[in-house]
């Protein structure tokens, strides 16, 4: 009659029959929680968006070389278009320092030819190329050509928040907001331009290439602004199909929002 | 008590909770890899694993969290109790694989070390809804790291079990941690109110079911009776103590356990040598008095376990007085012999 009062003991394999339904249950439970738990984290998770990154697949580009304010290279696409493609480095950091050996040997580089190979990430009809070797940098033509000025295009109050635009282009999902703050400030403290996503209704673009008020990089001093929404002021120019906007960093107005752009 | 003869004769239901605990992870990250692919096939494939191993880490620990409550509420949940370790252990593979590739795909590669990285690359430490996330959930990590490494046996016995007890009490520090993780960091930017619900809901339960423990052991620890002229304390009526089993008291600071066998009541401290288990719960088996968490027995009337084995508790005098039960508040050395009272 020792049914009312079981007793489980570790070292024992006999299991009571309340104690055996227990134990059965919970289980159950907890395999249902799980499942529950499965479809909801899995289920609801915001879409991420086509951008992509050619990691393992290697492409060649030529185009010219543009130095300021970040590394370009202006690609011929067909008669009178051009595309400027970002350069970068590898992992968290910018092209500069794969430039090194090439402007030791060739002087400046700037409105130069090049010939690069690296893997490609584009998305919204923006490309970037990540550069993991500085012997994949050739010179294919030294004479001068093509050079273009910036366009001046005025003042501009834009909206949104400021991206690493390795990540945010392509390599990372998402590439934007708090989750991926922290990566966005290692790039762009590493040497990654920092770009402004817009989430306005500007007439202008929908990204811009971010300088300090004298057209010269900035990384280090913005890297407190980074990821959230903010508002932004600053002299706007084109460059090819880039936008540039000079500004005052502790100008930036931190807005309390939530984020919303892709 | 002997470890390996533990080892020995538990394997059976080990293995089988070992199993079960891995096939239910695989079918969590089985569901959650299907439905990503499903609904979310532009993602990558380091923010799915962080996130699959990330969610069923949190999910585990709240199941690992209600086992302790359920089977002081509850004994026929001690089985689960009992292989509660391995859960542990498994729940802590699960965040480091969540951490470790957080860390490579956010924190390495850059211009500092990652570790650095986690604590500096973003200052917002004032604020609530900027603060850095990471860091704690990597402090959490840094605790269950430690709990998971001390978690074998070895370290029961060379840190003694009061040390061992609170060092694993530091698992609430580290849901505390993982809790704020989850929402000052994901929670801000992927809303949903359903896995916010899931948490929330999975917080209530296990705050409720400590609660409601703790409110009915303060109930034994609130007794107080009436001390009779000579110093006895008047406990109980002898009829409440059901056979072979114990009612806890606490007499003067300590829980006592009063037992009731072949007609004879003994008292011990409530408290196994062990891992501090609460002998007063357990049962009569083989005329010892057997620990409910993980089996240590030890004799009734002297406090001691049976040879070859060493532990002892102390003893205590009782005395009946019609069917009245009285206790001497001042026990005696571990291991003292004391005449059962017969009832
Ligand atoms: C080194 C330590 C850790 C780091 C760097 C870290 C980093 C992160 C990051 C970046 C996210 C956002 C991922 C996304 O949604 O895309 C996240 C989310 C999350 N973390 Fe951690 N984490 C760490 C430790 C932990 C620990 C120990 C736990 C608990 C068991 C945990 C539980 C979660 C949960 C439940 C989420 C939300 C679901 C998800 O998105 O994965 N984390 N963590
Ligand atoms: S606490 Fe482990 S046997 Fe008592």
């Amino acid at each position: 009659m020792e049914k009312k009062d079981e007793f489980y003991i570790g070292y024992m394999n006999h299991l009571g029959e309340g104690t055996k339904r227990t134990t059965k249950r919970f289980v159950l439970f907890a395999i249902g929680i799980l499942l529950l738990g499965a479809i909801s984290f899995g289920f609801f998770q915001k879409e991420a968006v086509n951008s992509t990154f050619d990691f393992n697949a290697p492409t060649k580009i030529s185009g010219t070389y543009q130095e300021a304010p970040y590394p370009m290279l202006r690609v011929k696409l067909g008669e009178g278009t051009f595309k400027n493609v970002l350069l970068l480095g590898f992992g968290k950091f910018g092209a500069n320092s794969y430039l090194d050996d090439i402007k030791q040997k060739e002087g400046n580089l700037n409105g130069k030819h090049l010939t690069i190979e690296g893997n490609l990430i584009y998305y919204n009809g923006k490309t970037l190329l990540e550069i993991d070797d500085s012997q994949k940098i050739s010179l294919t033509n030294s004479k001068v050509k093509d050079y273009v000025l910036p366009e001046v295009m005025g003042k501009q109050k834009l909206t949104g928040e400021i991206v690493d635009p390795k990540c945010y282009f392509g390599v990372m999902k998402p590439g934007y907001g708090k989750i991926h703050r922290s990566c966005a400030a290692l790039c762009i403290s590493g040497g990654i331009p920092p770009v402004l996503v817009t989430s306005d209704n500007n007439t202008l673009s929908e990204y811009f290439l971010l300088t300090d008020l004298k057209g010269n990089p900035i990384h280090k001093d913005i890297l407190p602004y980074i990821g959230q929404p903010s508002l932004l002021r600053g002299e706007v120019e084109k460059m090819g199909d880039w936008y540039t906007m000079r500004i005052d960093v502790s100008q930036i107005e931190k807005l309390d929002k939530k984020s919303s752009i892709y | 008590m002997g470890l390996d003869y533990k080892l020995v004769l538990w394997n059976k239901h080990k293995k089988t909770y070992d199993k079960i605990i891995a096939l239910g992870m695989l079918l969590y990250l089985v569901v959650f890899v299907a439905l990503t692919l499903a609904l979310n096939p532009e993602t990558t494939a380091e923010t799915m694993i962080i996130r699959a191993f990330g969610s069923l880490a949190i999910l585990m620990l709240h199941i690992i969290l209600v086992i302790g409550p359920l089977s002081r509420l509850n004994p026929q949940f001690l089985p689960i109790l009992y292989n509660r370790r391995h859960l542990g252990v498994s729940m802590f593979l699960a965040a480091l694989v969540h951490g470790a590739f957080s860390i490579i795909q956010f924190h390495t590669l850059g211009d500092v070390n990652p570790i650095y990285a986690i604590i500096t690359s973003n200052m917002d430490y004032g604020s609530l809804t900027n603060f850095p996330f990471q860091v704690l959930g990597f402090l959490a990590l840094l605790i269950l790291f430690y709990m998971a490494s001390t978690s074998h046996d070895f370290f029961l016995k060379n840190l003694s079990p009061k040390i061992w007890k609170g060092l694993h009490m530091m698992v609430y520090l580290a849901y505390g941690l993982i809790l704020m993780h989850v929402f000052l960091g994901a929670f801000q930017q992927e809303t949903s109110p359903f896995t916010i619900g899931i948490i929330i809901v999975g917080f209530i339960t296990v705050t409720s079911l400590h609660l409601i423990t703790a409110f009915k052991e303060s109930k034994i620890d609130k007794f107080n009776s009436e001390k009779n002229s000579e110093g006895w304390l008047e406990v109980c009526e002898v009829d409440e103590i059901p056979n072979d089993r114990a009612k806890i008291f606490t007499v003067g600071n300590e829980r006592v356990a009063i037992f009731k066998y072949e007609g004879k009541l003994s008292a011990i401290h409530n408290v196994c040598k062990h891992q501090g288990g609460p002998l007063g719960e357990g049962k009569i088996v083989d005329g010892c008095v057997t620990c409910p968490w993980h089996g240590y027995q030890y004799l009734p009337h002297n406090g001691q376990s049976p040879p070859p084995f060493t532990e002892k508790v102390a003893t205590y005098e009782l005395r009946l007085n019609g069917k009245k039960v009285y206790i001497n508040p001042n026990g005696f050395e571990e291991g003292t012999e004391v005449q059962p009272v017969t009832c």
